[in-house]
């Protein structure tokens, strides 16, 4: 493999993270899966088309980049705040089985890619182009402005997470909650705002994964299935862990790329989810080996 | 009139995929996403053997059903002994897996065009004499050890493994139940429509099975069946503006969880016994 | 000749040792007693034993069988039933189904005789039918086989969970702080169908309990875990004369609980 690949494969992951964090953040609180999340990447991906329609007028360049990528990530926090509190309050302070959080969660997930097809119809979009570059080459490597961009940007957003994780306040608030709800409410916490924060940061997460999503591959209102990435990014990582998610997901592009260079890009998730599965029979707890089982 | 039989047609075929996420989802309180694949890997193939290979009809449609009960076994037992959330993961993995397989296998599928000019084979009675079929499997199915089982495992996997219940093995017997049904239902689409195409198999289409499970009423058949008919058949025929069709749905759904989390019959059974009791006493419905 | 005999049974959680080179026995037909302050391990033992968690070190025999290693499911199929400190049964089965499941293991009618409605299975079906609402009998569930488990009270939840675990055929029954929740008169009660169910089904019991009449009257040898070690063990009154064990438990345990 080209160092060429290696790093088209490192930046494609690098997004991937973005979708398997975002994922992970609200399972290991809430211990469900979201599949709204996909539904989240498609509507702050269009919001972020807006905004960027909206700006061009006076900007462009890495100024209308940023201000689209902001206005997405902006758009994420709203829509994870609406999240939380239409879909999921209520059935938390019921008590409700996981049942109705999957069932809440693929709703959404339906509203929300249905919305977009009722105002963006099923045509196909693409953000205007940023840059006049396209190529840039650094140490005789070529690479793609935007797949460096996908790199430096995400990596910048994963790091900012992993900050406010470990090293502010309500971060130790969600990873307390993620530990132990019942305990963490009798410690006096607010999980209400703690669950908030979370929907929030994977909001913004979404977002960004949006956008970028919507560089990649043009802007289509099934755009949120790519969610399918962070899943099978989140299976090899370890369910319940974000840095196996990020690990899981990096692997999860190199791997990609390999295989669009040997098989082709349209087949090339046949073999991935190949792959997966002997991954599950191998070594099931994931590379981060931990095990995430419901409580005895 | 024969608009309205094609409608009802459809409505049936939809039942017995509706059966089975009621199989996966309802009894077990697993979430598959690939029930939608199972239905077009039983298309696909029932008519890749019948007209690219000559097949009788009725030689692809077990030869279908077994090409889903393997690609169940491939997906499921891998997952079944993992955390829930697994299967549905690897479930909306394995939907994304077929169509991306169905749209580059041009040769065999005709891709995303599909294949059209299939001949029409089933029709309103072969459907429907199947939904009788199905329901009587599904109904044998739940009121047995099987049915028991599964419901206990939802409830609580621990207290199951614990009562001596193989966990693994139930909910896999289970999932390959729903996967040959399922592709079953997937033939007799393709040979009423005549025509089959990737598009139509998406993890939507699973997810809306779901949520129709769910709307009737989690662990209730008669609601499953009910709701299949109200929310499929009844908007085709009154000729909503289809685009708010499913939009209106997860309304409805949100509504549902947040007010009345049993769904419309909750654990409601449509039984003979209730019958009779409904003609000595009257309605009472808990 | 010892029914279920446990050696050497270790177990950790992180940094945490919840039980630490625990042996024990019990013999047939015998009722034997694990007290020990909250936290004490406890629970962790009886997850031991059945599978629930891997054994870190240690092995668990039942009539000279190895079933350490084994899962859950078969451990129990091997003759250990057990009942949960915080009640688990099943929502979404009726009280009668609850007990069924735990029979269904032992039912070996296959699914051609589902999809058939054979005679086999109905057959089957009654005969396990019948039998649960018997177990329902014994325990004072008569009349309740149609209710929802939840809607049950308290105490008659605990009974369901007896006769359901009662259903699986067991050897040996472990129960979970039997009397946890019940008023003092539901625990006398509890306490006489405790020793019926012994007599009848010729069981040997392993019970956790922190009401001290229900260990003092029901067990003929108690083991004390502190911090998941064994302190001491003994007859009735050999514990209630140990200096350790009262040290142990004063100041931590409300001493209510213990007289």
């Amino acid at each position: 493999m080209s160092i060429q690949q290696l790093l088209n494969g490192v930046s494609l992951g690098s997004v991937y993270a973005l979708i398997a964090v975002g994922f992970a953040l609200v399972f290991n609180i809430l211990k469900f899966s979201n599949f709204a999340h996909g539904g989240v990447m498609t509507l702050t991906a269009y919001i972020g088309l807006a905004a960027a329609l909206f700006f061009s007028t006076w900007l462009s360049g890495l100024s209308l980049f940023a201000v689209t990528l902001l206005s997405a990530a902006l758009a994420g926090a709203l829509v994870g705040i609406v999240l939380e509190r239409m879909a999921f309050r209520r059935i938390r302070n019921n008590n409700s089985p996981v049942i109705y959080y999957f069932i809440s969660s693929i709703t959404m997930g339906i509203l929300m890619e249905n919305i977009v097809t009722i105002f963006a119809s099923s045509t196909f979009y693409s953000y205007p182009r940023f840059f006049e570059l396209t190529v840039v080459n650094i140490a005789h490597v070529n690479i793609a402005l935007t797949d460096l961009l996908m790199l430096v940007f995400s990596s910048v957003a994963l790091m900012i997470l992993l900050w406010v994780l470990y090293r502010t306040r309500i971060g130790l608030a969600i990873r307390a909650l993620s530990f132990d709800v019942n305990t963490a409410n009798l410690m006096g916490m607010d999980s209400n705002r703690v669950v908030m924060a979370t929907f929030i940061a994977a909001g913004i997460l979404g977002g960004i994964a949006g956008v970028f999503l919507g560089i990649n591959y043009t802007l289509y209102p099934q755009l949120g299935q790519l969610i399918v990435k962070g899943f099978i990014a989140s299976v090899i990582g370890g369910l319940g862990s974000i840095t196996g998610a990020m690990i899981g997901a990096v692997l999860l592009g190199v791997l990609e790329v390999t295989l669009i260079g040997a098989v082709g890009a349209g087949i090339a998730p046949v073999f991935v989810f190949i792959v997966m599965l002997v991954f599950l029979l191998v070594r099931p707890r994931g590379i981060s080996g931990i095990i995430v089982q419901e409580k005895a | 009139m024969e608009y309205i039989f094609a409608v009802l047609t459809f409505t049936g075929i939809t039942v017995i995929g509706v059966l089975g996420s009621y199989l996966v989802t309802g009894l077990t309180g697993l979430f598959s996403f690939g029930q939608a694949a199972f239905f077009s890997v039983g298309a696909y193939t029932s008519v890749v053997l019948v007209k690219n290979l000559d097949v009788p009809f009725l030689l692809a449609v077990p030869a279908a059903m077994a090409t889903g009960l393997l690609a169940g076994f491939l997906v499921g037992y891998p997952t079944v002994r993992l955390r829930r959330d697994y299967i549905s993961l690897v479930t909306f993995g394995f939907g994304e897996a077929i169509i991306a397989l169905l749209n580059n296998s041009v040769n065999l599928t005709g891709g995303a065009m599909g294949l059209s000019g299939i001949p029409q084979y089933t029709n309103f009675a072969v459907v429907w004499g199947s939904v009788a079929v199905c329901l009587t499997l599904v109904v044998g199915y739940k009121y047995s050890k099987y049915g028991r089982q599964c419901l206990a495992l939802r409830a609580d996997e621990l207290a199951a493994k614990a009562m001596g219940i193989n966990v693994n093995r139930i909910k896999l017997v289970t999932f390959l139940f729903a996967a040959a049904m399922t592709s079953y239902a997937g033939v007799l689409y393709a040979f009423y429509t005549t025509y089959v195409e990737p598009g139509a198999f998406g993890w939507i289409v699973s997810a809306e099975w779901i949520i129709i499970v769910f709307v009737g009423g989690i662990n209730s058949l008669t609601g499953s069946v009910f709701a299949t008919i109200l929310l499929t058949g009844l908007p085709e025929m009154l000729r909503f503006a289809s685009e708010w069709r499913v939009a209106v749905y997860c309304v409805i759904v949100l509504l549902i969880i947040n007010y009345r989390p049993i769904g419309i019959f909750g654990e409601f059974e449509l039984t003979f016994k209730w019958l009779r009791q409904l003609g000595k006493k009257g309605v009472k419905v808990s | 000749m010892s029914h279920l005999e446990a050696k050497n049974l270790s177990k950790a959680f992180g940094g945490v040792q919840a039980i630490d080179d625990f042996s024990f026995s019990v013999g047939e037909r015998q009722i034997v007693g694990i007290i020990g302050p909250n936290g004490a391990g406890k629970t962790t033992a009886f997850n031991l034993l059945t599978g629930v968690y891997p054994l870190d070190k240690g092995k668990v025999f039942l009539d000279g069988e190895e079933l350490s290693g084994l899962p859950q499911y078969q451990i129990t199929q091997t003759g250990i039933a057990r009942t949960f400190q915080n009640i688990r049964l099943f929502k979404g089965l009726n009280v009668i189904e609850n007990v069924m499941t735990a029979a269904d293991p032992y039912s070996t009618y296959n699914l051609a005789d589902v999809f058939l409605y054979s005679g086999r299975k109905r057959r089957r079906e009654n005969e396990v039918r019948e039998m649960s609402r018997s177990f329902l009998a014994l325990v004072g569930l008569a009349g309740y086989e149609d209710e929802k488990p939840e809607n049950l009270p308290y105490g008659l939840q605990r009974k369901l969970e007896l006769a359901r675990a009662l259903a699986s055929n067991p050897k040996v029954l472990l129960l979970d702080e039997p009397a946890a929740g019940l008023n003092p008169s539901e625990v006398q009660d509890f306490i006489r169908l405790i020793q019926a169910v012994h007599e009848k089904f010729a069981l040997s019991v392993l019970v956790i309990e922190h009401r001290m009449e229900v260990i003092m009257t029901l067990c003929a040898n108690i083991y004390v875990l502190n911090f998941g070690k064994l302190l001491a063990s003994g007859t009735p009154s050999q514990i209630q004369n140990n200096s350790e064990v009262t040290t142990a438990y004063i100041g931590e345990e409300d001493e209510a609980c213990l007289l």
